[in-house]
């Protein structure tokens, strides 16, 4: 795999809520997996995460919410993406996000998300299968 | 002296222990799982005089109530007064918090455990565009003292210990003096509050690491300016809680989990003591804020050793006098991070046993988790369920008839040593680095936890570390049992009282008041005395911390 660049991913944590543990195990992991891993820590408004992922390049971001804020933060990421015209990167997600929200967050082209109790080796497993 | 066994008694049980070490199981198959604490401590098979034989029971025991504390703070414990049965609670506007309160208070809690939403505690207004998405959750909205006076409603300050769960320090400084100026204006005086607050500022720069926020060393000053402040005017109020069960939440061990409290509560010690007072009138009212995990005897153990270093610490380094400074108080929440959102119910089993490790570790108060708190914010069966099961433990159980039921077992006195041990190396290495605000700045406390999450998450990864539902026992295609809670409407509410009370507030006592805190920052002086006046003029939170951002400057935390 000489040559061959390194995924890229974003991990960030929108809005106020300070419960990041899951999203800095998540990243150590990625990175301990073979991925390049920008971990933009918390208070990441929708706009910045956007305007990050684009300065770097990334192929996915990771969006860690336990505050319950999930049905308001993906629609605004995913529409940014949209007015920006950018259709490859990738948007998944982790945190408190009940089952019964996937479908909605699916619909509006999220990826996969990860409850707590996921396991780490699945995230890297499914970001190399779809990227 | 008052050594538990003679040297010759010791020497026979070693020998004999030994044998029966080789002639057992124990010699081979039996040893080849490892066997450690949570927090990595090294478990022998089977504990005897052999491993506390050092011990010396006046000097390293005691009575409870008396030096060095290490069998409970009070003499008589649960037998003359039972645990505090405080109930996290909050969420959306504060009057359906104030709902919440009053449902929880009249189905038997004993005190107020409130927590306020995101916004709230990072010093924002629900209507900043930052905050919007958050507001009112993981607790209650507060903007201006209109919304305290809203919250607090019908409950009588007097009566009711309030603990307000006021993490950072630059939410706390404004949200105390909110609820002391609610008191003053019902004619409550200060004097007469019991309660406690968070106040502390590894919440702020440590354990929710955000870019923009203010720099330790101001955050610290924050924090200490409550501390002045309720030493002189409220001197039944715990002006600061050592945040221990958050820092275990990001991923400490529980040797961890101690040395940063203690070595939190060291500086704020010596920053009170250069402030000119006397190390009794501050240190009976510090008090500490611990988490119930998993490792049963490990937690028992480390809420013991809790006390014997704290002792020690406040005896030998401050020479406090006052029975009161001697003893670590604590209340204790029942892990969230053990919690699963596989098969909910089961955490109603874990948090039982968490909560029973606080009560044999001698704790002044004990909220239990809801088992829904792996998905939501706990719904209302929830939160009275977790309320019963306090009162199962405290009413049920009998564990209440005999102060440090433990005290005494090879294993938990080795155990307590042993953590004891860790402590003292750990605030060795903080005393090296120049003490808890440096080791804040230079990025060595982030380091530290952000290993010890990960090292935890890959022993659940690998199945070292069992959890039920989640690497072992799963159930594939389960139907959650359970409602969730949904956060009622909150931004419009706030939206629209804000709006009213910014219309209806007289702007130049407003800019007065922002001019007095701005000037109070440039002289050095102590924030509070300020801002307890300043938010009567109907001040917004999120305009009180404008100015100090402005003074202080914001920090970027290392991220890991």
């Amino acid at each position: 795999m000489a040559g061959e660049r390194k995924k890229r991913i974003l991990i960030a944590k929108p809005g106020l809520d300070g419960h990041d543990r899951g999203a800095k195990v998540v990243a150590r992991a990625l990175r301990n997996a073979g991925m390049e891993v920008i971990y933009a820590g918390l208070h990441q408004t929708p706009l910045q995460i956007v305007n990050t992922a684009v300065d770097e390049d990334v192929e996915a971001i990771g969006l860690s919410i336990l505050s319950g804020a999930h049905k308001t933060i993906f629609p605004k990421v995913m529409s940014l993406l949209k007015q920006k015209g950018i259709s490859d990167i990738l948007v998944f997600g982790g945190g408190t996000i009940p089952k019964k929200d996937w479908g909605i967050l699916k619909s509006i082209g999220v990826g996969e998300i990860f409850p707590p109790g996921s396991d780490t080796r699945e995230i890297a497993a499914y970001l190399y299968k779809v990227l | 002296m008052s050594k538990l066994f003679n040297e010759d008694v010791v020497e026979e049980i070693t020998r004999k222990g030994d044998r029966w070490q080789q002639s057992t199981g124990h010699g081979g198959k039996a040893n080849d799982r490892e066997f450690r604490t949570l927090s990595g401590i090294s478990v022998e098979p089977v504990y005897t005089p052999e491993h506390t034989a050092d011990m010396d029971y006046l000097r390293d025991l005691g009575f409870p109530g008396e030096p060095p504390f290490v069998r409970g703070v009070h003499p008589t414990m649960y037998r003359e007064r039972a645990w505090t049965m405080r109930q996290l609670a909050g969420y959306g506007p504060p009057e359906e918090t104030n709902k919440r309160y009053k449902l929880l208070l009249s189905e038997g809690a004993t005190g107020i455990n409130g927590i306020f939403d995101y916004p709230t505690l990072r010093g924002y207004d629900s209507t900043d565009p930052l905050a919007r998405a958050d507001c009112g959750r993981g607790g209650v909205a507060i903007d201006t003292l209109e919304d305290m006076r809203i919250l607090f409603d019908g409950i009588p300050l007097e009566k009711v210990s309030s603990s307000l769960v006021t993490c950072q320090p630059i939410c706390n400084i404004t949200v105390q003096s909110m609820y002391f100026a609610n008191a003053r204006n019902r004619g409550v005086p200060l004097d007469k509050l019991t309660g406690t607050s968070q106040n502390d500022f590894l919440m702020e720069t440590c354990m929710a690491t955000a870019p923009g926020v203010l720099p330790p060393k101001a955050s610290f000053k924050l924090s200490c300016d409550a501390i002045e402040y309720c030493t002189k005017h409220a001197p039944r109020w715990n002006p600061i809680s050592f945040a221990g069960y958050n820092y275990r939440e990001s991923g400490c061990t529980a040797d961890q989990e101690v040395a940063f409290v203690i070595a939190n509560a060291i500086a704020c010690s010596e920053e009170m003591v250069r402030r000119g007072l006397d190390v009794d009138d501050f240190a009976p009212r510090l008090s500490f804020f611990m988490n119930g995990q998993s490792d049963f005897f490990e937690e028992i153990a480390k809420y013991r050793a809790a006390r014997r270093v704290w002792y020690r610490v406040m005896k030998e380094r401050f020479k406090a006098k006052n029975p009161r400074s001697l003893a670590f108080r604590f209340h204790v929440q029942t892990a969230g991070v053990a919690l699963t959102a596989q098969q909910p119910l089961n955490n109603i089993a874990r948090s039982a046993y968490h909560a029973l490790s606080a009560a044999l570790g001698g704790a002044q108060s004990v909220h239990i988790d809801g088992y829904d708190e792996a998905l939501c914010i706990p719904t209302e069966l929830s939160s009275i369920t977790a309320l019963r099961c306090n009162q199962i433990l405290q009413l049920e159980t009998r564990v209440t008839n005999t102060v440090d039921p433990l005290g005494g077992s090879y294993f938990v006195e080795a155990l307590t040593s042993k953590l004891e041990e860790k402590i003292l190396m750990l605030l060795e290495e903080m005393d090296g680095l120049g003490g808890i605000v440096k080791a804040t700045e230079t990025g060595w406390i982030h380091g530290k936890i952000a290993d010890a999450a990960y090292e935890y998450q890959n022993d659940i990864e690998t199945g070292k570390m069992p959890v039920v539902g989640v690497n072992c026992y799963r159930m594939d295609d389960e139907v959650l049992p359970i409602e969730l809670f949904e956060v009622p409407e909150t931004a419009k509410v706030q939206e629209k009282r804000l709006k009213r009370i910014k219309k209806e507030r007289s702007d130049s006592e407003v800019r007065r008041a922002l001019d007095a805190i701005s000037r109070c920052c440039d002289e050095d002086g102590n924030l509070m005395e300020v801002i307890v006046e300043s938010v009567q003029s109907l001040v917004t939170e999120g305009e009180i911390t404008e100015v100090l951002k402005d003074k202080y400057g914001v920090w970027n935390p290392p991220l890991f």
